[in-house]
């Protein structure tokens, strides 16, 4: 494992958002090509972890490494540099919802495209072959060119997932990925994510609220508890008692 | 922060306690405007009214007269297009530039408040005291109408748009710019989309008020409707008086239909929800059709207008013009104080008109709304007896009321308030109850039109439910109507009377009295120092007004 290269570590990370204490002390540490889950139920944390890590949130205290950069030293102009590494796929999908799926997933490229490309794309689409090959991988190709709030819940992640994939980053964080969608679509979600990580090299972090599925699709299980880090095992070593302790009350 | 510390505290001043001041405030300026006193009305106008009722069923329609009301609409139109082009584009960037998202982006919180800040000084300025005081810089160019329209409007517009930013949901925004996007490409491809629905129904609104706008300018010379009518009544021309308020009100209500049809039809929020800036997701889609021809037509009406006005742009660069500027700044400096006395028994006597306006308007706009709302007075509509709506005579009857009370609204708000003021004048002694009814009547065209989409838009199924439980219509009304509009209505009214309160100044102008009259009589006789100091004082009050209306409105919610 250490041969591979660092990409998230968070050093003593404490969060809180006055008086309450979302993380408390975190030590973690990410390598590439780990498919990470977090789990515990709502409010231990998870969604805070996630932000904190693609440098939408900065800790209290501690540190925060993404890919070798402190995000605290960082200047905007580098932290989008870093960011543009970083994709996240979020549990409201947060797409525009009326643009056609094809601008949607063509958002991937604003952290590389110039202002006059990104505004000229929106009146006529460019780079629409790197959009299609991305929506095929997700399975919806014919969908290019349709309004985004016309497709269905499911449809609406893969194309997030498609913004994502055209984004192109070393990482995908996914926060809830599957909480607003049914357990048939859950899965075939999970199944796409794990996929695209194992045939791409892309690391994978995501919160998850379902234990089964984060030990079927995750090689690697943090359960968070009141801000704090419980147990981090590989999944094949999760035990019953574990689980327990994690969702007590 | 003081403002911020007020309407806190303000807002737990309940329903009751407003309703009490309200009482107080409407016996006081009844009180002002001396509805206690003997001479009120000049007996002898009454032989002008008369003479200007009968005209009306024989207005002028000669050939040549024809031609010249078809030219006057022509600019008026003209006029309001090329300002709502330029209002929008101050709108815009000025309104993403007073947004708190723009800003919020970069972490920053100051520039938004100083920028919302500064925008509200050309709006508590009205269009035409901008207009004479733009003559003043630019000489007599249809220029300056397009400009005294397009600086007030440009700065509300600023402000509507920056709230409809601010209102807009963010999550888009925010994952584009974790992704690492610009804040500038982030802001076009996650915020503006979302927003454009909106953005563009208010554009729509704004036309609606540019063409009543333009043709109160043409009073002060601009030409169009507003100054043919002004003409025409000075010369007590009255026949032809009514063909130009027949133009008006075919342009105003084509206008207004026009917008409302391609609202419609794009699925954009109404007027109703942008002006208390309620947004509901509206899932209803675009029809493509319609948007082609409407792009080409407005692009043709585009060059028109500004073929047809022929202003003078040069001017807004050349140095002359700024060399006025400068000395009407050197002139006004420092202000005249010497008759602040005099300013603040005249400030009263404008809040007082404008209070006097808008209670009327608001009450004659509730009763008149519930006859021109579709699903009210029609059968089949809320409260139709089902077992008499087959009656074919009743039927008739309904269809007649409907289709008066909204000739009427449409009538009452096409002609401008200066015009109705000078009508009034001819039986009432110069003072603020002319200028009241005017902008009263006005008002409540407006404040009808309005009120009446609110009841159009009533969810009916609690209402149903009610009938169902038995419940009669009287009390159907009362239960499920009446709660769930009144809300709303309050909330226009108050919206108005901050409209009114401006609008004060323009019914001044013809002699109808308050801050307004003194206004322009300093204004024409170069009194700058004297100028500067009016304004202020009418600034103020603006302000005041705005402050008690947002504080009630957030009572209401």
């Amino acid at each position: 494992m250490n041969t591979k290269s660092l990409i998230f570590e968070l050093k003593n990370v404490t969060k809180s958002f006055s008086p309450l204490q979302a993380l408390t002390d975190i030590n973690l540490q990410v390598y590439a090509g780990e498919r990470v889950a977090l789990v515990g139920s709502s409010g231990a944390g998870k969604s805070t972890l996630i932000s904190l890590l693609n440098g939408t949130l900065l800790p209290s205290q501690g540190e925060v490494w993404v890919l070798g950069r402190n995000l605290a030293h960082l200047r905007s102009k580098s932290l989008r540099q870093v960011q543009c590494q970083i994709g996240t796929i979020y549990q409201q999908f947060h797409l525009v919802d009326n643009l056609r799926v094809v601008h949607n997933v063509n958002a991937g490229h604003l952290g590389k495209w110039s202002i006059f490309k990104a505004v000229f794309s929106l009146i006529y689409p460019l780079e629409v072959k790197t959009a299609l090959k991305a929506l095929t991988q997700v399975g919806i190709p014919e969908k290019l060119y349709a309004r985004t709030d016309k497709l269905s819940g499911g449809q609406q992640q893969r194309v997030a997932i498609a913004r994502v994939l055209v984004q192109n980053p070393q990482v995908i964080l996914a926060d809830e990925p599957v909480a607003s969608l049914d357990p048939e679509r859950s899965r075939e979600i999970l199944e796409l994510l794990q996929q695209l990580s194992q045939d791409l090299g892309k690391t994978l972090v995501s919160s998850l609220h379902d234990f089964d599925f984060a030990c079927r699709y995750y090689q690697r299980i943090i359960g968070l508890r009141q801000g704090r880090i419980l147990f981090d095992v590989a999944a094949k070593d999760v035990s019953t008692a574990m689980v327990k302790e994690l969702y007590r009350i | 922060m003081i403002i911020l510390g007020f309407l806190k505290r303000s807002s737990l001043i309940s329903w009751r306690t407003w309703g009490l001041l309200f009482a107080i405030s409407f016996i006081w300026s009844l009180h002002i405007a001396g509805i206690s006193e003997r001479d009120l009305v000049n007996q002898g106008g009454w032989n002008l009214v008369w003479r200007f009722v009968v005209a009306a069923i024989h207005p002028e329609l000669s050939r040549e007269f024809l031609l010249l009301t078809l030219n006057a609409s022509l600019k008026t139109l003209a006029y309001a297009v090329c300002s709502t082009f330029f209002s929008i584009l101050i709108g815009l960037i000025a309104g993403v530039l007073s947004s708190e998202v723009w800003w919020s982006i970069g972490n920053n919180q100051t520039p938004w408040l100083f920028g919302r800040g500064i925008l509200a000084f050309p709006r508590a300025i009205h269009e035409l005291i901008w207009g004479l005081f733009l003559i003043n810089i630019f000489g007599l160019d249809p220029l300056v109408a397009i400009l005294a329209i397009a600086i007030p409007f440009g700065a509300i517009t600023a402000k509507v748009f920056s709230e409809i930013l601010d209102e807009t949901p963010r999550q888009p925004l925010l994952a584009l710019l974790n992704s690492g996007a610009s804040p500038f490409s982030a802001f076009v491809y996650g915020l503006f989309p979302q927003a454009f629905p909106n953005l563009l129904s208010y554009s729509f609104y704004r036309f609606e008020c540019s063409i009543r706008s333009a043709a109160v300018l043409g009073i002060i010379g601009a030409g169009g409707l507003g100054y043919q009518l002004l003409l025409s009544l000075q010369s007590l021309r009255y026949e032809q008086m009514w063909t130009l308020l027949g133009a008006l009100i075919i342009l105003s209500g084509s206008t207004d239909f026009g917008c409302t049809w391609l609202r419609d039809r794009w699925g954009l929020p109404s007027r109703l929800d942008l002006n208390v800036l309620n947004f509901q997701q509206h899932r209803k889609l675009l029809q493509r059709d319609s948007v082609f021809i409407s792009i080409l037509a407005a692009i043709i009406l585009f060059i028109f207008s500004f073929w047809y006005v022929q202003a003078d742009f040069s001017k807004l660069w050349q140095v002359r013009s700024y060399e006025r500027l400068a000395t009407i700044i050197q002139i006004a400096l420092p202000p005249n104080t010497s008759q602040l006395n005099q300013l603040f028994t005249l400030a009263t006597r404008t809040l007082a008109m404008s209070i006097l306006a808008i209670a009327s308007a608001g009450f004659g706009g509730i009763i008149l709304a519930f006859l021109a709302a579709r699903n009210f007075v029609l059968p089949q509509g809320i409260l139709s007896d089902a077992t008499k709506s087959s009656q074919l005579h009743l039927t008739f009857l309904r269809w007649g009321v409907l289709l008066c009370t909204r000739f009427f609204l449409l009538f009452i708000r096409a002609v401008p308030e200066p015009i109705w003021a000078l009508i009034f004048l001819f039986v009432l002694f110069p003072g603020i109850l002319p200028g009241a009814i005017a902008l009263g009547l006005h008002n409540l065209g407006i404040l009808g039109r309005l009120m009446a989409e609110v009841v159009e838009n009533l969810d009916q199924r609690p209402l149903r439910s009610l009938q169902a439980a038995g419940a009669t219509n009287p009390q159907v009304f009362l239960y499920g109507v009446l709660p769930s509009t009144f809300p709303r209505f309050f909330a226009y009214i108050l919206y108005r009377w901050e409209v009114c309160m401006r609008a004060t100044v323009i019914v001044g102008i013809v002699g109808a009295g308050g801050l307004g009259r003194l206004l322009t009589e300093q204004l024409s006789s170069f009194d700058y120092n004297s100028l500067l100091t009016t304004l202020i004082v009418f600034v103020i009050l603006t302000f005041i007004v705005d402050l008690i209306s947002a504080s009630v409105r957030k009572t209401l919610r």
